[in-house]
C-alpha cells in the first residue's frame, strides 16, 4: 500500500502547519493511502494524532515516501537525513538569519541552523514541494533535483461567518470613525513593524489625524517588539497602535471585518496566508512586494515597490477613500481565493506524491 | 481634519469591473491598478514638493527607530554603552515579587522567598561574582581597543589644502543616461552617494526611481534642498552604517569613492553589500588613475589619502563582495591622440608609439561599472 508519513517538528493546534499536516494527512488516507504523523513535539491537545519521530523505524517499509515539514530547526532534520527511504520536503521557508542578528541571538542561531538543514536536505530529497515559487526557487538553488508549487492547505472556506460580534463592537466603539490599518502576523523582524508605525504616523499627519494601526499576533522577539511600541510612543502615536494577542477564530475574524486596510509591508514572506485571511474578510489590501507576497496577492491588492511611509499612507489613503477601488480589490480577492480552495490543493497534493511514491490512485 | 488628496476622477471611468478569469479581464485589472500607482506616485510627489513631507524626514524616522534596537544595530558597535548594558545586568536581585491576584498568593510567595532566602543567597553570589568578573574583562578588552584606535589615529594621512577636496560637480554627464538605464527596473529605493546639487536624482525621478542623496557636504546640497529633493548632509560610509540590512534597491557610488583610504573602500564595499537587497544594483563611476594623475596638482597626487582604481580593479573588487559585474562602459573626456596622416614621414612608428601612449596613458577619463548582488 502506497505509504506517504509526515515529520514535523511541533504539530500545534490553531498552527498554520499543524493545520496543514493534519488536514494532508487527512487527504491522504481519504484516498487510501497510509499517512501517519511523527513529531518532535505535539500539543497536550494533538497527542494523539502523532508519534515520536524516533519511533518510526520499528514501523518503517523500504517503499515509503517520508514528508518533512520544514519550517523550522530541529533534529528530525537530522533524523531524516540518516534515512533511506525516499524523502519529499514541504516547504514554507525559513526567515534568514540576517532579519534577527542584533535582536536576538538565539533566534539568529536557530534560523541560521534551520537554513542550514534545509541546504543539507535539499539534495536529498527527491522533490521539494513549496507553497511558493519563492520557496521552490530557495530549494532549487540549494541543490533539490526538483521542485512543485502547491499552495499550503489552509481552510477558508469555512470560518468567514464566525466573527465575534461583540468583539467588533468592541473595537468599533474603541475607535469610531479613525481609520483602522490591519497587519496581523508576528511580532517579529522581518514583518517590518516598524514600517507600519512609520506609515502610521505620516498617515496621521497628512490624511486622518485619528487613524490607529492595529497588530495582531504573538511576541516571538520581545525585544523588537518592545523597540516598535516604544518607537511608536516617541513619534506619539503609541495610544493609536493596539496590539491583539491570543485571539480566538472568531475575535480575528473581527479584527479582520473591523479594519478599513490591511497593510503588509514585510520584507520576508515564504506564503502569507493573513493576505488570504484579509481576503476571505473582504477587508482590502496594500502590500509591499517583497518575498512571496506579490505571487500570492497577485492583482488582488495595491502592490507596493517601496515601503516608504510617504507611499504606503498615500496607498492607504486611496483605497480608503476610493470605493470603487476596494471594491475591485475586494472582488479581486475573492477570485484569487478560489485559486487556494482546500478541494484544489488536497487534489495537488495527491497528484505530486503519488508520482514520488508510484501510486495510480488519484483523489476523486 | 484630515485633507484629502486629488480624487481618483482621472481613471479610466469605463474601465471594465473585472468579473471573470478571462486573459483580457485580467489584463485590464492590472492595467486600472498601474494607473492606480501611478496617480499614488504623483500624490507621494506632490506631498514632498509641496513641503508636507520635508526632504529627509522619512530617513530622519527610520533613524529614529534605530536608537530603539540593540546597540550593535546602530552602525558601528558602541563598546562604552554596550559595556554599560554588561555592566547592568550583571546584577541579580534575589528579592522575588511577591505581588499577587490572590491574598493568600502573596503571604505563600513570601513564604517561600523567606524560606528559600538561604539558598538563592549562596548561588547568586556566585553568579553575580562571576558576571563581575566577565564584565572587568571586557572593560579591558575596551580600554585596549579605545588605545589602539587612538595609536591608528596618529597614523592618519595629512590632510589636503582645503581648495583640492573634491566636491561633486553640477551634475553627472555622460553617464547619467547608463545609470539610469541599470536602475529603471529596480523597486526599492535607490541611494545616491555624494549626489552633489542632485541632479542624477532629477533624472532618476523622471524616470520613475525612488531615489535619494546623500553628500558630506552642505553646500553643494542648497539647490537640491531647495528643489525639495530627498537628500542629506552625510557621508556615504556614514549613512550605509544606519541603513537596515537589505533595505535598498539600488546604491550609486561616485565622487569620494576615489579618494578613500584602502580600510575605507573595503568598509564601503561591505556596507554597500549588506545594505542592497540581493538582486539589487549597484552602479559605479570613478576617474581612470591616469585621468585622475593628469587632473590634479602635485600636491594633491602625493597626499590624496586614497587614489581612484582601474575599472578591472573595481570588477574584481566587485566580484568578490559576490557581486556579477557587467563590462565597464568608458566615457568621459577623451585625451586619445589621433594618427598621423600615412604621408607623414615614419607615419608607422610615430602611430605605433601613439597606440603604445594611448593605451598606457591617455583615452577616455572616467569609466563606469554595473554590478548586481548575487549573494
Amino acid at each position: 500500500m502506497t505509504a506517504v508519513h509526515q515529520f514535523v517538528p511541533a504539530l500545534l493546534p490553531r498552527d498554520a502547519t499543524g493545520d496543514h499536516t493534519l488536514a494532508l494527512r487527512d487527504a491522504l488516507r481519504s484516498v487510501g493511502w497510509e499517512s501517519d504523523i511523527y513529531v518532535e513535539a505535539a500539543h497536550d491537545e494533538l497527542q494523539h494524532e502523532a508519534a515520536y519521530f524516533e519511533e518510526y523505524p520499528s514501523r518503517a517499509h523500504p517503499d515509503d515516501v517520508l514528508l518533512y515539514q520544514l519550517g523550522t530547526s530541529s533534529p528530525v532534520a537530522d533524523f531524516l537525513l540518516g534515512r533511506d527511504e525516499s524523502l519529499v520536503l514541504d516547504y514554507h521557508n525559513v526567515t534568514p538569519e540576517s532579519f534577527y542578528a542584533g535582536w536576538e541571538e538565539h533566534t539568529t542561531a536557530k534560523v541560521a541552523l534551520a537554513r542550514r538543514q534545509v541546504a543539507a536536505l535539499a539534495p536529498r530529497a527527491v522533490l521539494g514541494i513549496a507553497d511558493s515559487a519563492f520557496n521552490a526557487d530557495e530549494l532549487a538553488a540549494l541543490g533539490c533535483p526538483a521542485t512543485e508549487v502547491v499552495p499550503i492547505l489552509v481552510d477558508l472556506e469555512t470560518g468567514s461567518d464566525m466573527v465575534d460580534r461583540a468583539e467588533r463592537d468592541r473595537l468599533a466603539a474603541r475607535h469610531g470613525d479613525a481609520t483602522v490599518l490591519l497587519f496581523v502576523g508576528r511580532i517579529s523582524p522581518n514583518k517590518s513593524h516598524e514600517d507600519l508605525v512609520e506609515a502610521l504616523w505620516v498617515y496621521r499627519r497628512l490624511y486622518d489625524p485619528s487613524a490607529r494601526l492595529h497588530l495582531v499576533g504573538p511576541t516571538v522577539t520581545p525585544d523588537y517588539a518592545a523597540a516598535v511600541f516604544a518607537f511608536a510612543d516617541e513619534l506619539g502615536v503609541g495610544d493609536a497602535v493596539v496590539h491583539g494577542e491570543g485571539l480566538t477564530a472568531g475575535e480575528l475574524a473581527a479584527w479582520y471585518e473591523d479594519a478599513d486596510v490591511f497593510v503588509c509591508l514585510s520584507r520576508h514572506e515564504g506564503f502569507c496566508i493573513p493576505l488570504l485571511e484579509a481576503m476571505r474578510a473582504g477587508t482590502p489590501i496594500v502590500a509591499l512586494d517583497a518575498g512571496a507576497v506579490g505571487e500570492t496577492l497577485a492583482d488582488a491588492g495595491l502592490l507596493l515597490p517601496t515601503a516608504r511611509p510617504a507611499t504606503v499612507a498615500a496607498a492607504v489613503d486611496r483605497v480608503h477613500r476610493d470605493q470603487e477601488l476596494a471594491e475591485r480589490l475586494v472582488a479581486s480577492g475573492h477570485r484569487r481565493l478560489g485559486d487556494f480552495a482546500p478541494a484544489r490543493t488536497r487534489a495537488r497534493f495527491v497528484e505530486v506524491l503519488g508520482r514520488v511514491a508510484g501510486a495510480d490512485r488519484v483523489v476523486a | 481634519m484630515p485633507t484629502s488628496s486629488p480624487t481618483p476622477s482621472s481613471l479610466t471611468p469605463d474601465a471594465p469591473v473585472p468579473d471573470g478569469g478571462a486573459a483580457a479581464d485580467t489584463a485590464a485589472r492590472v492595467r486600472y491598478l498601474d494607473e492606480v500607482m501611478a496617480e499614488i506616485d504623483a500624490e507621494v510627489r506632490r506631498r514632498r514638493a509641496s513641503g508636507d513631507l520635508p526632504a529627509g524626514l522619512e530617513a530622519e524616522l527610520d533613524e529614529l527607530f534605530l536608537e530603539f534596537s540593540p546597540v550593535g544595530l546602530q552602525g558601528r558597535a558602541r563598546l562604552r554603552e554596550t559595556l554599560s548594558l554588561v555592566d547592568g545586568s550583571a546584577y541579580v536581585d534575589i528579592a522575588v515579587p511577591t505581588a499577587s491576584n490572590k491574598a493568600v498568593g502573596s503571604y505563600v510567595k513570601r513564604l517561600i522567598r523567606k524560606g528559600l532566602g538561604w539558598y538563592m543567597n549562596f548561588v547568586v553570589a556566585q553568579i553575580v561574582k562571576f558576571a563581575w568578573s566577565v564584565s572587568r574583562m571586557f572593560h579591558v578588552v575596551v580600554d585596549h581597543i579605545e588605545d589602539l584606535e587612538a595609536a591608528v589615529e596618529t597614523h592618519r594621512s595629512p590632510d589636503l589644502p582645503a581648495d583640492t577636496v573634491p566636491v561633486a560637480g553640477p551634475g553627472p554627464a555622460w553617464w547619467a543616461a547608463a545609470a539610469v538605464e541599470a536602475l529603471r527596473d529596480v523597486h526599492d529605493r535607490v541611494l545616491v552617494a555624494d549626489c552633489g546639487d542632485g541632479a542624477l536624482l532629477d533624472t532618476l525621478a523622471a524616470a520613475g526611481v525612488d531615489a535619494y542623496g546623500v553628500d558630506p557636504s552642505d553646500l553643494v546640497l542648497e539647490p537640491a534642498l531647495a528643489r525639495g529633493l530627498d537628500v542629506r548632509a552625510e557621508g556615504i560610509v556614514a549613512h550605509l552604517d544606519v541603513v537596515a540590512a537589505e533595505a535598498l534597491g539600488g546604491v550609486v557610488l561616485t565622487g569620494s569613492l576615489q579618494w578613500l583610504r584602502p580600510n575605507e573602500r573595503e568598509r564601503l564595499l561591505d556596507l554597500a553589500a549588506s545594505r542592497l537587497a540581493v538582486g539589487g544594483t549597484l552602479v559605479l563611476h570613478s576617474t581612470t588613475p591616469e585621468g585622475w594623475a593628469a587632473s590634479v596638482t602635485p600636491v594633491v597626487r602625493d597626499l590624496a589619502p586614497g587614489r581612484p582604481l582601474h575599472a578591472e580593479t573595481w570588477a574584481h573588487l566587485l566580484g568578490s563582495h559576490g557581486f556579477a559585474v557587467a563590462q565597464p562602459v568608458r566615457g568621459g573626456a577623451d585625451h586619445t591622440l589621433a594618427h598621423v596622416g600615412a604621408d607623414a614621414s615614419d607615419a608607422a612608428t610615430v602611430n605605433a608609439a601613439i597606440d603604445a601612449l594611448n593605451d598606457l596613458l591617455l583615452g577616455p577619463t572616467e569609466y563606469l561599472v554595473v554590478a548586481t548582488r548575487e549573494r
